[in-house]
């Protein structure tokens, strides 16, 4: 027996996607807030903690089943998968486990399968808690994330999209409207590591998502993500650019780690330590590069 | 705001604000209790139950997401006065002891052999991953829905011969 | 299609099999009412609690905000209690707090409101004025005694069991004598940490009061606890209690004594409002205001011969009991009578110290003080043996107690002694002796080891406890040849239900379908003693039995030729009315126990059990998954063997939980992660797959052919197994609980660093 008050929130349904952006859109002009919901898994939890009510309170945007943010396809080498759609059906998704196998993988570690089965690729990067893993798996493909407003589509490359801890350049009346992954090539090298709590139902400490193309000893495009160390999802740049400017063979345990030691910027908090994070963060994105082949 | 859903596949009407939880109207308006509340906050897996067709925490959603669907709760799984052989199974091969996280386990348990009739122990405990039990260390629930599996794959086999 | 109760053959006998449990069908279907689940009451309010935010204060004031409308909101303090004291052993904790707070979570004030809503608000609407006082949190410095928080001293309890060399007139010195003089001496330091019960179904309680008195029906293991706290708390007659049992989703201790108090709460509130209240805990304030497992640090020497025989041993155990004493001096009481584990020892020196601090008050949970020791003992031996240079098992095995040995309080142990057994079976199904031998296999970034633990478990009340309880049972005979068992004890998931009437049904040679057991309610039920301490199957089961036997000798004795039992029964009830058998325990004879000295025989009987754990670490995240767990356990005779299984694999489960991933967050008393969140316990995927194995050596005055209690048992030895195990993976000796990732790392790199110098 939940004992917060349940504030008396205004829901609505729009059918549309257009309607749900005009909607969005003259309540930034009046500085209304709005709550976009879809699967409900993180809101809910916000909400029977009374962590959202505010004065006044926001109106809550029922979007799940806006025909508009569901769909997986395949769009030549990109992968679009929309806003709405559950990890489960991503899971469950052919194209998906073809082509984008990290994304499939990764959708085994998000909570269970009742969590699996309601939350959504778009929710969690709406979120954009930095412990989001699947943020951290497409993250990997460096997406461009497609968002919708009553002035038009705009695509936010994934490096340009978090700003700080839970806050995006998404405008108070943009909607995420699909993830575009642009594919690998076939055959390309992935991994997806989680370190969670536990082996279910867990939040990360350290949860990484790489892609890599090799060829003739080197990188050649590679994709790195981890969640869980630092304020938003951290894409590595320093170790990207190490990685693609070294022949795999000429790199080094030290000099990997020195750089992940840079770009990862983890906390001490109540599920584990700033130290074990670094550890753990320089270990897994080792454990990734001994499978490219790399003396680490 | 009014919801209609089918619930236990009877047409059922409740009028909530909107955030209610689906939890709060099958415990309370639509007197259904065998759906439990262990945490409130969707890791336990106790509030169970299926949303159309699919295993869902009602503690996470909300009845104004609900209008138009389908819910089967601990209390559909069998008609009244039977068990279901899963059900039969949980209690008899030591699946239930203090019986608060059975009924989201066997929802959990019900959507796994539905999809896949003859599962591992792997792919039992992945299925019921999110159902937490604190007394049985899980062994023998996995036992029972194992018994299960088997049971219905002899039973199919014999309407099939 | 099932029908899972069709009654089976009714002359076979019952007990050994796996009969499908009574409470079965309700269970799977829903059907089954645990508190919440009971409909509204006419008029019911809900109740909540309004809680210290200080760990330490004076409180000043309870203050209502006048502006909010208090008019259909009722409040009650510590001026409306008219005992303010919850009765258990000292009477130093109040049901509302009046003058001092001394725990954060603390009840100050209590709100009901039959707005749920409302409520809420009402409980945001109530201010503390707390003036705050330095606070304590850890033992140690508790110990020092620098702020003075409890008592003279803060000291609650002390015990000290001597034996040998200590019993001498100069005790203290002759003892460290006889250890020096050994010839292998080795010391060591053992700390275990707080657990939260977390059964999945919070406290709750519904409370009322009509013409007979007052009503409490909720999730709880000991009706007659609740009956006596109220007694004191609102100075009533017995007959005016009434405390049911609903049924109860999970308890382990969680709800032996906490109960009382939410009870005491909801009929506070009942009473000053005149309508029924209830009153159901979130999990937030469940984890935050209820007893956890109290934490420990143990310091052990021990002397032994160079070829492994031990023959010494100290040690000091504290523990940090809280706030308030509740049940701290028995948790002491029962970890220091573990603390020599299940080993001949020639000279000892057990000293136990509890002490407070300004945590809420810990409690009871499963072990009970014997999970704590046998941490300490079993990480002990296993430093012994690496000093040694021979196995732990092999350690172990070899200074068992056998029939005729002497315990650490002079026990003389007879009979039902299944160690030895269990030590032989748990080693043959996990080839420990083999793997152990071939050292840590390590795989790519894996390292598995393999590790044991070997401990006994005391069953019932120690010493003269179960003699002082008085336990009672009652057997009536009904129309139809039917009997009802009525005990107080609880069914909490561990099937008492069934097994007593398993027992019942084999000792009046009855079908099992013509047993029922009562509701335990205080209303019908007699004081069988408490749901705890491993006592339920054999003690009360025992005058279960008794009680069965009385009431079918009864008939026998006027059954003529050709007559059913259940005509017989009929006639007997026509002739001479109502039959009832009212049987009370009476321990052995031969149990002589020495309060003052701690010495003698401290409990009937031990169950005995050995764990083999098979781990898996990765060597970079320095994860830690337990692959497989084999267990063997003397349970005396399994009523039940499902269920005995069932009992142990759980028990099990929650000490691999308490050893790998469980951890209370602490901060300024306060509680940082008092949700399921962060405080993480195994799922099915972390769980190993368990391979138990009963071991079946009689108890002589144990029910259904000798069983033992073996509820705690398994809670004691199963992260010390892990611990051995992870030893043996990646050779670092952890003495600390938890063995979190995060402390296997630091101590993997701290003994890496040492290396290198």
């Amino acid at each position: 027996m939940s004992l917060v008050d349940l504030p008396r929130y205004e829901f609505a349904r729009p059918a549309t996607l257009d309607e749900t952006c005009a909607m969005l859109a003259e309540r930034e002009a009046k500085r209304e807030k709005t709550v976009l919901l879809a699967g409900g898994t993180d809101f809910m939890v916000q909400v029977s903690q009374g962590k959202l009510a505010s004065d006044p309170l926001p109106l809550v945007v029922d979007i799940g089943r806006l025909d508009e943010l569901r769909g997986v396809r395949l769009d030549g080498s990109r992968l679009r998968i929309g806003a709405a759609v559950t990890y489960l059906e991503l899971q469950r998704d052919p194209i998906v486990r073809e082509y984008a196998p990290l994304v499939a993988q990764m959708t085994h570690d998000i909570g269970g399968p009742t969590i699996q089965a309601r939350g959504t690729l778009g929710g969690n990067l709406a979120t954009a808690s930095p412990a989001g893993d699947g943020i951290a798996a497409i993250a990997a493909y460096d997406p461009i994330i497609e968002v919708q407003s009553v002035r038009g589509r705009r695509r936010i490359p994934m490096a340009e999209l978090q700003t700080g801890y839970k806050a995006t350049t998404r405008a108070g009346d943009e909607l995420i409207v699909a993830i575009e992954l642009p594919l690998p090539a076939h055959g390309a090298a992935w991994c997806w590591r989680k370190v969670g709590t536990r082996l279910a139902q867990a939040i990360s400490k350290v949860a990484l998502g790489a892609v890599a193309e090799v060829s003739g000893g080197k990188v050649g495009r590679i994709g790195l993500a981890i969640a869980s160390v630092g304020p938003t999802t951290s894409l590595l740049p320093r170790t990207r650019a190490l990685v693609t400017a070294t022949p795999l063979a000429n790199l080094t345990a030290a000099t990997v780690d020195a750089v992940v030691a840079e770009d990862v910027s983890p906390i001490d908090d109540v599920r584990s330590t700033r130290e074990y994070r670094v550890h753990t963060a320089k270990a897994v994105v080792r454990g990734f590069l001994r499978e490219l082949g790399a003396p680490v | 705001m009014k919801v209609a859903l089918k619930v236990n596949g009877v047409q059922r009407h409740v009028d909530m604000a909107p955030l209610a939880r689906l939890l709060d109207a099958l415990r309370g308006p639509l007197g259904l209790t065998g759906t439990k509340e262990g945490c409130g906050e969707g890791e336990c897996g106790s509030c169970a139950v299926f949303l159309d067709g699919v295993p869902v925490n009602a503690c996470l959603v909300p009845i104004g997401q609900c209008d138009g669907c389908e819910v089967v709760t601990v209390e559909g799984l069998a008609a009244a006065g039977h068990l279901a052989p899963l059900q039969a199974c949980m209690a008899e091969h030591g699946g239930a002891q203090c019986g608060i996280c059975t009924p989201g386990m066997l929802i959990a348990a019900e959507a796994l052999l539905r999809r896949n009739p003859d599962p591992t122990p792997v792919e039992v405990r992945t299925a019921i991953a999110g159902n937490l039990c604190r007394c049985t260390g899980y062994e023998r629930i996995v036992q029972s829905v194992l018994h299960a599996a088997h049971e219905l794959r002899s039973t199919e086999k014999g309407a099939a011969e | 299609m099932h029908d899972a109760n069709k009654p089976r053959d009714t002359r076979a006998p019952v007990v050994g099999e796996n009969v499908t449990r009574l409470d079965g069908a309700a269970k799977v279907t829903g059907v089954a009412r645990y508190v919440d689940d009971l409909p509204a009451m006419p008029g019911e309010l809900h109740g909540a609690t309004v809680r210290s935010p200080l760990p330490r204060g004076v409180l000043r004031a309870v203050m209502l905000d006048p502006s909010f409308d208090w008019s259909d909101v009722t409040v009650v303090t510590a001026k409306d209690v008219p005992d303010n004291v919850v009765q258990l052993i000292v009477d130093d904790q109040p049901v509302l707090a009046a003058e001092r707070v001394n725990h954060r979570y603390e009840p100050v004030a209590l709100v009901a409101c039959a707005d749920k809503a409302k409520l809420a608000r009402a409980v945001a609407a109530v201010t503390l004025d707390i003036e705050p006082l330095p606070a304590v949190f850890d033992a140690e410095e508790s110990l020092l005694g620098r702020t003075v928080i409890w008592g003279e001293s803060n000291v609650q309890n002390r015990y000290l069991i001597t034996k040998g060399a200590a019993d001498a007139d100069d005790g203290e010195a002759a003892f460290e004598a006889a250890l020096r003089a050994c010839d292998v001496v080795v010391r060591g330091e053992y700390s275990t940490h707080h657990q939260e019960q977390l059964y999945i179904e919070t406290n709750g309680m519904v409370a009322w009061w009509d013409d007979d008195g007052v009503h409490a029906t909720g999730s709880l293991q000991c009706p007659y606890y609740v009956h006596k706290a109220f007694k004191r708390c609102f100075h009533l007659e017995p007959e005016q209690i009434h405390i049911t049992q609903a049924v109860t989703g999970g308890g382990f201790g969680g709800k032996e004594e906490y109960p009382s108090l939410i009870a005491m709460h909801a009929a506070l509130l009942a009473k000053k409002s005149g309508r029924p209240v209830r009153m159901i805990y979130d999990r937030v304030e469940d984890f935050e205001a209820t007893t956890k497992r109290h934490p420990s640090r143990c310091i052990v020497e021990t002397g032994c011969d160079a070829d492994g025989t031990l023959r010494a041993l100290k040690m000091r155990v504290l523990m940090d009991a809280g706030a308030y004493v509740t049940l701290s001096p028995v948790v002491l009481s029962r970890g220091v009578l573990h603390a020599g584990g299940c080993y001949r020892w020639r000279d000892v020196r057990i000293e136990g110290v509890s002490v407070a601090t300004n945590t809420p008050p810990n409690g009871a949970f499963r072990g009970f003080g014997a999970p704590q020791t046998t941490w300490a003992i079993e990480r002990h031996l296993d430093a012994v043996a690496r000093r040694l240079g021979i196995d732990a098992g092999e350690l172990k095995r070899k200074n068992l107690l056998a029939e005729g040995d002497s315990t650490a309080t002079s026990q003389v142990l007879h009979g039902s002694i299944g160690g030895a057994e269990c030590v032989e079976k748990a080693f043959a199904a996990s080839d420990y002796v083999a793997k152990r031998r071939r050292g840590p296999i390590v795989e790519g970034r894996k390292a598995r080891g393999i590790g044991c633990s070997v401990f006994m478990h005391g069953g019932g009340f120690t010493g003269s406890g179960e003699r002082m309880l008085k336990g009672k049972v009652a057997v009536d005979l009904l129309l139809g040849g039917r009997l009802e068992v009525r005990s107080a004890s609880t069914d909490i998931g561990q099937g008492t239900e069934t097994i007593f009437a398993q027992i019942a049904a084999d000792a009046a040679g009855v079908s099992i379908s013509a047993v029922s057991v009562a509701v335990p309610s205080t209303t019908r039920v007699p004081d069988s003693g408490p749901t705890v301490a491993s006592r339920t199957v054999m003690v009360v089961g025992s005058i279960v039995e008794r009680a069965a036997r009385e009431i079918a000798e009864r008939v026998e004795a006027v059954r003529r030729a050709g007559e059913s039992f259940a005509a017989a029964g009929d006639r007997l009830l026509a002739q001479e009315g109502p039959q009832t058998a009212l049987v009370q325990y009476e321990p052995p004879a031969w149990v002589n126990w020495d309060d003052k000295r701690y010495k003698g025989d401290a409990y009937p009987v031990y169950a005995w059990m050995v764990d083999v754990a098979e781990v898996e670490v990765d060597l970079d995240t320095f994860e830690t998954r337990v692959l497989e767990f084999w267990s063997a356990a003397d349970v005396g005779k399994a009523i039940h063997p499902l269920m005995c299984k069932g009992q142990l694999e759980g028990g099990s489960l929650q000490a691999i939980g308490w050893a790998l991933s469980e951890e209370v967050v602490w901060k300024d008393g306060a509680i940082v992660n008092p949700r399921m969140t962060n405080y993480i316990i195994p799922t099915a995927l972390d769980a190993p797959p368990f391979h138990t194995i009963l071991v079946e050596a009689p108890y002589a005055h144990g029910p259904g052919g000798g069983a033992k209690g073996i509820g705690e048992l398994p809670m004691d030895g199963g992260a010390s197994a892990v611990a051995a195990a992870v030893e043996h993976a990646i050779g670092v000796a952890i003495d600390h609980l938890p063995l979190t990732p995060e402390r296997l790392f630091a101590a993997w790199a701290r003994s890496n660093s040492e290396a290198a110098q």
